[in-house]
Formats: structure tokens, sequence, C-alpha cells
């Protein structure tokens, strides 16, 4: 875990330290560090999300008493607005970061070695689906929902979570439900399209070239007939073609990541109240951080069987 | 009981009140979804609430359900109470609000002079859980009128839920045209006689719907559904229909497929129709008549493939698919409380029962007799309850059901119309 000279103590500050130390060149490992750094980090802030609404159901009990039901405005505002800001920028940053690496190496980034394989068969283009962020929000509502009496719900007792969806709220998160998917069958689309061209004349002519150009090397091995500059011109060819798929790739997975941070960003901040984003914000960190674990537990059950008591 | 509608004010009063980083990112935010919901598709509800035919539901026979959420107005008394107070409570939000239509203040003359009696209705319409949007609701309040007339409430109202399959042109054609159609019919008939024959009118009616998207199937390919490019399975797609029409006196519920509505009568759920399932006895027997099988495959299933017997659309499955519906009239009472149609999303995983006991709890919060000696705040309460929007009680049913049938996992599109048919109460 010491990688870096001076023991960073943030994601950030140990992105930073690493770019600088490698000129600018974050690595595969490098992000890897950055992430076990965030997941640490959104562990802190799920626990800060939980106390908030703890706070804030003691809170509401006595202003429920005192018949005050607006009094808890201040709350929103001074904690948990600046707190799902903090969230949301965690969000943002752990974004630019991954964008700014996955330039240097983007094959990596699609498939992610800091992820488990767990993690990993529920990817779409090196991330979360982000149609799932409906799935979540509709999974979450109902489980709160489910956990009040009915003839509540009809009396129109407030829960103040999730469960209390209005109907604007619900027109809003169809509306950019259908919206997200749309895209997300877009950027799918482009992918697809990407990935058929490994198989274009380019890359189906150059194969050949390369593989002739080792049965040669094989049955001549003596001879004199491939010198290194023929190596170079075919380690260039082979290299500029690859930049091309990987160019590709890369605005791919932009696309992909802006979609992610753009569909989390219009349910927090568009759709969802202060209170029921917190809510929210709590279940995506739960599901992402024990997703995480589950993985790294089976697959460490799987290297060594023996190990796996717990 | 200040009920639901209250605290849904409360809470989305708290929006305007935020602090300025988060509204500003908000407004930020905000263009984001009309930006890409404007390449959705044509009739984009987008473009309806930018140009607010909003007027739509003032003027009775217009096409007006192209929102996914509807409320009618018809009292102008409560309704000037009720633009006020969400005037206030919202402002400018509201008029950004997609999808939602809403008389303002603007608009308010208009609906004096146009004042149409019509029961005060709320719809809800979701994805949910699916990849694709495949259900339309089409609501047309007075779609038919009788001139001369003295008293308006002689109109007759059109209710539809339609489950496309497939693909959703079939369901959004029918949204379109359906009213259309039994309206041209109604008209037709009624020079010949004063009483319209439902039975007939409707299963022509039907006729046409489906004669109309096999032509259009045929013809020009325009439809932006993504099936637009493979002719062969234009002919594999359909949709149910769930079709309501309520006159002073009776319901003609006309029913295809498995989508169902469902009468709430002094507290009883009663089925109005009657779902088209393959294994339903008679309908097994009318398929296997004209040739075709029942066979299971995830469920029964016509010839293996449609989990309904009955559709519009679907050419591929004729004969042993029909569009002919089952028509079913029913004369009005006092107990009748409400109307629920629904497509199956909410109808797999909330009973009938449940249903209507849910509407039934939600339109009774609204009107409970203050109990004598109650104290006046709570009266208070309660007359800005009532003042406040007039069917806000049905939008409310409507959309408690919708999160129920998610709550419970429901996988489908959501689409449920909640009418309320009290009569004293409607027709204050």
């Amino acid at each position: 875990m010491s990688s870096s000279t001076v023991m960073p103590t943030t994601s950030s500050s140990y992105l930073s330290s690493s770019v600088m130390e490698n000129n600018n060149h974050p690595d595969r490992q490098t992000f890897q560090k950055f992430f076990e750094f965030w997941m640490v980090e959104q562990e802190q802030h799920r626990q800060q999300l939980v106390s908030a609404t703890k706070h804030r159901h003691g809170r509401r009990t006595i202003n429920v008493a005192a018949n005050q039901t607006t009094a808890s405005e201040d709350e929103v505002e001074t904690v948990l607005i600046p707190l799902i800001d903090r969230v949301m920028k965690h969000y943002e940053h752990y974004y630019s970061a991954k964008s700014k690496c996955a330039k240097q190496d983007v094959f990596g980034f699609l498939s992610p070695s800091w992820l488990s394989s767990l993690e990993d068969a529920f990817l779409w283009i090196g991330g979360w689906r982000p149609s799932m962020a409906f799935h979540l929000l509709y999974s979450k509502s109902g489980l709160q929902l489910e956990a009040i009496p009915l003839h509540h719900l009809i009396n129109g007792i407030s829960t103040d979570d999730l469960a209390d969806l209005s109907p604007r709220q619900l027109v809003h998160v169809d509306g950019l439900q259908q919206s997200t998917i749309k895209e997300e069958k877009k950027i799918t689309e482009m992918m697809a399209k990407h990935q058929e061209t490994v198989a274009d004349a380019s890359m189906v002519e150059l194969s050949h070239m390369v593989t002739e150009l080792i049965m040669l090397k094989s049955s001549h091995t003596d001879s004199a007939c491939l010198n290194g500059g023929g190596a170079e011109v075919e380690k260039e060819r082979v290299d500029t073609t690859l930049a091309l798929k990987e160019e590709g790739l890369e605005v791919i997975l932009q696309r992909a990541d802006d979609l992610r941070l753009r569909t989390l960003e219009a349910i927090v901040n568009d759709v969802l109240t202060p209170t029921q984003a917190v809510h929210f914000l709590i279940a995506a960190a739960e599901l992402h951080l024990r997703l995480h674990d589950w993985g790294k537990k089976r697959e460490a059950q799987i290297r060594c069987p023996q190990n796996s008591t717990t | 009981m200040a009920g639901i509608c209250c605290e849904l004010v409360e809470s989305e009063t708290s929006a305007p009140m935020e602090p300025t980083s988060r509204t500003l990112k908000r407004r930020k935010m905000e263009l984001m979804p009309f930006k890409f919901m404007a390449d959705v598709s044509v009739s984009s509800p987008v473009e309806c609430s930018r140009k607010r035919h909003k007027l739509d539901l003032c003027s009775p026979s217009s096409s007006s359900a192209s929102s996914l959420l509807l409320q009618s107005k018809r009292d102008s008394r409560v309704e000037s109470c009720e633009s006020k107070s969400q005037e206030e409570n919202e402002g400018a939000k509201c008029n950004k609000e997609a999808w939602r239509l809403n008389n303002h203040d603007g608009e308010k003359s208009t609906n004096d002079a146009v004042q149409v009696y019509s029961p005060k209705f709320g719809m809800t319409s979701v994805c949910g859980r699916r990849r694709d949007m495949e259900d339309a609701v089409s609501i047309h309040p007075g779609f038919i009128q009788h001139e001369g007339s003295s008293a308006s409430n002689q109109n007759l109202h059109f209710y539809g839920v339609f489950d496309g399959h497939g693909c959703s042109h079939v369901a959004f054609k029918c949204k379109d045209r359906l009213h259309e159609i039994v309206k041209e019919e109604v008209e037709v008939e009624k020079v010949d006689e004063p009483v319209v024959q439902w039975k007939e009118t409707m299963e022509k009616s039907f006729e046409r719907m489906d004669k109309e998207i096999q032509e259009w199937c045929d013809g020009i390919k325009t439809s932006n559904c993504r099936c637009e490019l493979q002719t062969p399975q234009c002919d594999a797609v359909g949709s149910t229909a769930v079709v309501a029409i309520v006159t002073p006196e009776k319901i003609i519920v006309s029913n295809c497929g498995d989508s169902r509505a469902v009468l709430c009568r002094n507290g009883v759920a009663i089925p109005l129709s009657s779902d088209h399932k393959p294994d339903r006895p008679d309908e097994l027997v009318r398929i296997e008549a004209a040739g075709g099988r029942v066979i299971y495959w995830d469920g029964p299933r016509v010839l293996g493939m449609l989990a309904m017997s009955r559709a519009i659309g679907d050419n591929y499955l004729k004969p042993y698919v029909i569009s002919e519906p089952e028509v079913m009239i029913t004369d009005r009472t006092d107990d009748d409380e409400c109307l629920i149609l629904a497509s199956d999303g909410l109808w797999d995983v909330v009973s009938n029962d449940t249903a209507c006991g849910v509407v039934r709890m939600c339109l009774r919060a609204q009107r409970q007799p203050s109990p004598p000696g109650s104290p006046g705040s709570e009266a208070v309460v309660r007359s800005a309850a009532s003042c406040e929007n007039s069917d806000k009680a049905c939008s409310d049913a409507s959309i408690l059901l919708t999160k129920l049938a998610l709550a419970r996992h429901s996988t489908d599109n959501v689409s449920v119309v909640v009418v309320d048919l009290r009569r004293n109460y409607n027709q204050v």
C-alpha cells in the first residue's frame, strides 16, 4: 500500500501525487490505489448520510409533537444539502480521475483489474449500467413503501423518504428513465459498431501480414532477410492501427461515464427532495460497497477454498 | 384529514427554497432531460407541454391524453382555488415540469365558458422496470356531446388503456384513433336511432381500429418505433385495449386482451371485463375451433407465442387471435364509487379488491364529513384540501396503485386510470 513516497490520505491527494511522480502518466496501479481510497471515502460518506437521516428522524418526532412540520427546513439547508453536494462532488471527482487515467489506457478501463469478477459480470462499458439507477430507486422506494401500513399511506402520513415519491416526481423519474434508456441503447449500438471494426479490412490485412512475417522468420531463422528495420515498421503499423481502435473506445467510454454521472445527478438534484436524495445515496453506496466486498470474498474463496470458513 | 395532498404540496414547496449551489445545479440539470427528450419521438410529451397543449382539457373532444399525468377540472370554483394554490406553491417550477397538464390562470376564463361536467379522474403511466414503454393511455372527457340539451351532463366520456407488445405503435395508434372511431360510429348510428346500440358500435369500432392498423402496416412505414425497418415483424405487433365509455346512466366497457376494468361499488370490487387468456375455457375452445393451438411456453400462449387470446393487431396470429371485444354494459348506481382501468403491470401484482380498497380510501380521505365537535383547525385543513385540486384524490389513488405495483416487483409497464363515479359528489 505504500507505492508513493508521501503517504497520501485521500483519493485526490493520492492521485495528484502519483501523477506527479509518474510524469503525468497515471497507470493501472495508480488508478487501482485511487479506487481503493475512493471506496474508503465512500464508506465514510455512507456513514455521514446514515447519521444525517437518524438525526433528522429524531428531530422530526419532536417537530411532529410540537406541530411544526416546517421547522426542519433549516436543517435541510445547513446539513443535508451540503452533505449531498459533498457526496456528488465525490462522484464527480471519481469520473474526472477516471477520464484522465483512461486516456492512457482505455483497454484497462474496459476490463478493470481493480474490480472483482462478480462486479465485472454486471459491467456495462466499464461501469454500472445507467438504467440500473432507476431500478435502484424503484426497489428502495418499494421497500420503504412496503414498510408502511397501507392506511397510513392513504391517510397521507408523510414518511419523507423514497416511499413518498409524489406524482410529479414519478412522472419526472419515468421521463428520465426513458431518455436514459434511449441514450444507453445509442451508446450500446456505438459500442457494437466499434467492436465490429476489430475485423475490418485494416485489421485483417495487418494480422495476415504479421502472421506471414512470423512464418517467414521461423523458416529463415539464420537468414538476414528480416532486419531490425522491418520489425520497426511492423510495430509502427500495429500501433497506429490499434491506436484508432483505442480512440474509438475512449470516446465511447467517455460517453458512457458522462451518462452515468448525468443520470445520478439528475435523480439526486432534479427529482428527489434532499431527504429522499440522502436515502437514495445511501442505497447506492450500500449496493456498490457490498457488491465489491462480496466479489472480493468470493475471489478469495476460489483462490484458497480452505480459508473460506466465514 | 388533509390526506396525501397536503403533504404533497409541502414536499414540493421545499424545492424553490434551496440554497443557491443546489438550485443552480438543478437549473443546469433541468435542461438536460429536455435536451435528450427532444429526440425521443415525434409525439414527445415534452413538445406538448412546451407548447402548452394544456388547453386540451378545456375543449373536451380534443386529444388530451398525450401526457403521462392528467387531471380533469370541471368546477370553476374549485379550480380557481386550485390554480391559485398551485401557482403560489410551485411558481415557475410548475411550468418547467413536463408531461403534466395543468390549467393556469390565463386559461381560466376559457374554462369557465366551456364548463363541462365530467367525472374527476387521475392517471399514471410509467415504464417501470421494463426497458421499453409500450403502454398508452387515452382519456377524453366529453368526447361526445349532446348538443341542444340544456344539461351539460349528457356528455359521454372515454377512457382507454392500451398495452402494446412487440412494439409500441399499435398501442399508440389506438390511443390516437380509437375514440375518434367510436365517435364517428356513434354519430353514424344516431342518424337512424336515438339510442346507441353500444355492443354493435363498440364491436364495429374495434374492427375498424384493427383494419386501420393492418392498412397502416401494409402501407407506408413511417413510424419511429424500433420495428420500422423490419417489415415482416410489423405483423407481430399488437396491443390490448380496454375502453370504458361513461354515460350518465351507464358504463360500457369493451375489452380485448389482458388489461382490465374494475368497478368499485359500495366497497365491492366488480370486474367489468374478463381477461382474454389463451387458457380461459371458452377462449381455448374458440382458438381450437379456428384451427389454432395453445402451447405452454412460459405460460399458455396462442401457437406458443402470444400470451393473450385477443388483441388489436397481431396479424400473424389471425384468425386465432381476434380483435373482437367483449362488451359489458353496466347501469350506474348511486353506490358506484370508482372505476379503475389498468394494464397487467398492475393486475399481475395487485388484486381487484386491494386496488378498490386503495382507491376507495384515497377518495374518502378527502371527503370525510367533519366529525361533530371537531376542532376548528382540522376544518380549515379539510377545506383547504377540498379546495385544492378537485381530482387530486383520483390522481393520488392512481399514483399510489402504481407505486404499489412497483413495490411488489411488477416487471412490466404500469398504467392506471382512476375515475371518480360518485354522483352526488361529482355533480355539486
